[in-house]
């Protein structure tokens, strides 16, 4: 039993270090959807900006009046469906602010994806993804690298597409996060 | 000291009629126990066997979880072959596989009537069971992307021939005999030659049927599809094909790992999962007080034998522990025999649900529980009545009769 001592000492103390750990970086870390209205969170990504540019278009105008490609900022709500975030790759879908989410109140528990509104969704849609310098969208989850949620209105700028059958999307290299109301 | 070993067992044998209907309950509940966890067990493989990590299905945005409900334009393998870079090809072919995938009554044609169908032009009174089936139409590259799939007789469908799996005769509620090589089946006012028959690893495919693609979409008058099923490359990612969903929003169609899918169909299927552990619990909840029940009737006619062991000098912990020596001993063979009769008479026994068809699972979790189960009814249903009994003084267990 002697031999025993600080063996079960050692085990002991390495469950509490492990244990504090957890409760230190894992239990109390917050991403993504866990962030509560009102929380921010401090990111230090290249994509994201301080400063909200100041020229950003809703996208339902967008949709409207791009053709081809321009580069362009423009504003919408992360939402559009139950899962509008694309998991590996920082890509997201975004709504023109105008349209009204689903209520909290009213029981739905996806709010962003618009189920009470979503014949107008179709007309004030866009993809938004991350690209870096070379163009390649960046391989990782937008959630993290930039510290948003759904239902978090963004103002992206970069490179937007409208193609032949009116989808529009945005290469984008630049993200302000507006701040929860 | 203890009575010795073999004084439980010629107890046993001394009392034929009680420990035989003893033995036949206990047998039962183990039995009933065995088969509700198979069916659990069964349900689960099922599902979790089925769906392969690599494969990516897309599929209507519209349809919620269920496939069935799914359209999506025919050009859609056309647009992501062209589209995706991270599709796994090998010697120049992609491995995409589009499907239609739908639930439509299907009967059996008479065999022997079967050489005239070609000369009748209403053969609906040919038509000897209408149940509801899976049909699956496929081109030849389905095996690209499905690789489970295993002919086990007769050869891939030709035109208006179907291939059928393992368990389409019990998700179409007939005898297994009906569905082979060579039979008929009848489906959108048509004839269909069964020209072979496939396994797939137990997974939900194995109870559908699978015919051409173009002979599908011809005989339901569509043109469109339900699926497509795009296969990775060894350790791929979904990302590029869930982006190019969410980019072409006209298509109105989404990108999901075929795991993940058969994952929310598991989620789904989770309240019948708790109910059948339910039963499990009820089950044996209804065997413990039936073989207390037993056990009391058994002591009680020993009273006199248990007070005479006690004048002996045997000490009453002894006693006890020889009353639970026979309530184990009869629960060990009980489970030894039930555990038999689910092995031959009910594993692999097709079960139906709305998905398909599942066999039960009589494997060696479920005869571990049901097992436990019934060694835990034996000793836990010998002690109430063996306290009951030690708890009379010794002198009036002598007198009594």
């Amino acid at each position: 039993m002697h031999h025993l001592k600080p063996l079960w000492r050692f085990n002991l103390g390495s469950m509490l270090f492990t244990l504090s750990l957890m409760s230190v970086n894992g239990c109390g870390t917050k991403t993504g959807s866990d962030l509560v209205d009102g929380e921010s969170q401090q990111i230090d990504s290249v994509y994201v900006v301080t400063e909200e540019p100041a020229d950003a278009i809703p996208v339902g105008i967008a949709k409207e009046s791009v053709e081809g490609e321009q580069y362009l900022s423009l504003v919408g709500t992360i939402g559009g469906s139950a899962k509008p975030f694309v998991d590996g790759i920082a890509a997201f879908t975004i709504v023109d602010p105008k349209v009204p989410s689903c209520a909290g109140e009213e029981g739905c528990p996806t709010p962003w994806d618009y189920c009470c509104t979503q014949n107008q969704v179709k007309d004030n849609i866009a993809t938004v993804k991350i690209v870096d310098s070379e163009g390649v969208p960046v391989a990782s989850d937008a959630r993290g690298l930039l510290g948003v949620k759904e239902l978090s209105t963004v103002v992206v700028s970069g490179t937007v597409k409208r193609d032949d059958t009116g989808n529009l999307s945005i290469a984008a290299t630049q993200v302000f996060v507006k701040p929860s109301k | 000291m203890l009575l010795p070993w073999e004084y439980g067992i010629r107890n046993l044998a001394r009392r034929p009629v009680r420990t035989s209907l003893t033995l036949v309950a206990m047998t039962t509940v183990v039995v009933l126990i065995l088969v509700v966890v198979g069916f659990v067990r069964g349900l689960e493989r099922s599902l979790s066997v089925s769906g392969d990590r690599e494969v990516v299905l897309v599929y209507s945005i519209n349809s919620a979880e269920n496939i069935e409900n799914s359209s999506i334009a025919a050009q859609t393998p056309r647009l992501l072959t062209a589209s995706l870079s991270g599709i796994w090809k090998r010697f120049g072919v992609p491995h995409v596989s589009p499907e239609l995938y739908m639930g439509i009554r299907v009967g059996v044609v008479d065999s022997n009537r079967a050489a005239d169908l070609h000369d009748r032009t209403n053969t609906e009174a040919v038509s000897e069971s209408d149940a509801l089936g899976l049909v699956r139409g496929v081109t030849s590259q389905a095996p690209l992307v499905r690789r489970d799939v295993r002919i086990l007789s007769g050869d891939w469908p030709g035109p208006n021939e179907v291939m059928v799996g393992e368990l389409a005769a019990a998700k179409l509620g007939l005898p297994a005999n009906q569905i082979v090589v060579g039979n008929t089946l009848e489906f959108e006012s048509q004839q269909w030659r069964i020209s072979g028959t496939f396994s797939a690893g137990g997974s939900a495919y194995e109870s559908e049927i699978w015919c051409n693609l173009p002979d599908i979409q011809s005989a339901t008058k569509r043109q469109d599809l339900s699926l497509v099923a795009i296969r990775l490359p060894p350790g791929g990612s979904s990302a590029e094909a869930e982006l190019f969903c969410k980019e072409r929003i006209d298509l109105e169609i989404q990108a999901i790992r075929e795991t993940q899918y058969y994952g929310g169909l598991q989620q789904h299927y989770g309240p019948v999962r708790h109910l059948a552990w339910m039963v499990v619990i009820l089950v044996a909840a209804a065997g413990f007080f039936a073989g207390m029940n037993m056990m009391y009737g058994a002591v009680s006619g020993r009273v006199r034998e248990i007070a005479t062991l006690q004048a002996m000098g045997f000490r009453r912990i002894a006693i006890v522990v020889s009353l639970v020596q026979e309530g184990v001993l009869l629960a060990a063979t009980a489970s030894l025999i039930a555990g038999g009769i689910a092995l031959l008479f009910f594993r692999g026994v097709a079960i139906r649900f709305t998905m398909g068809a599942f066999p039960l699972e009589i494997d060696g979790v479920a005869i571990l529980i049901g097992s436990c189960v019934g060694l835990v009814l034996g000793a836990l249903g010998a002690m109430p009545p063996a306290f009951k009994a030690l708890r009379q003084s010794v002198a009036v267990g002598l007198k009594s009769i």
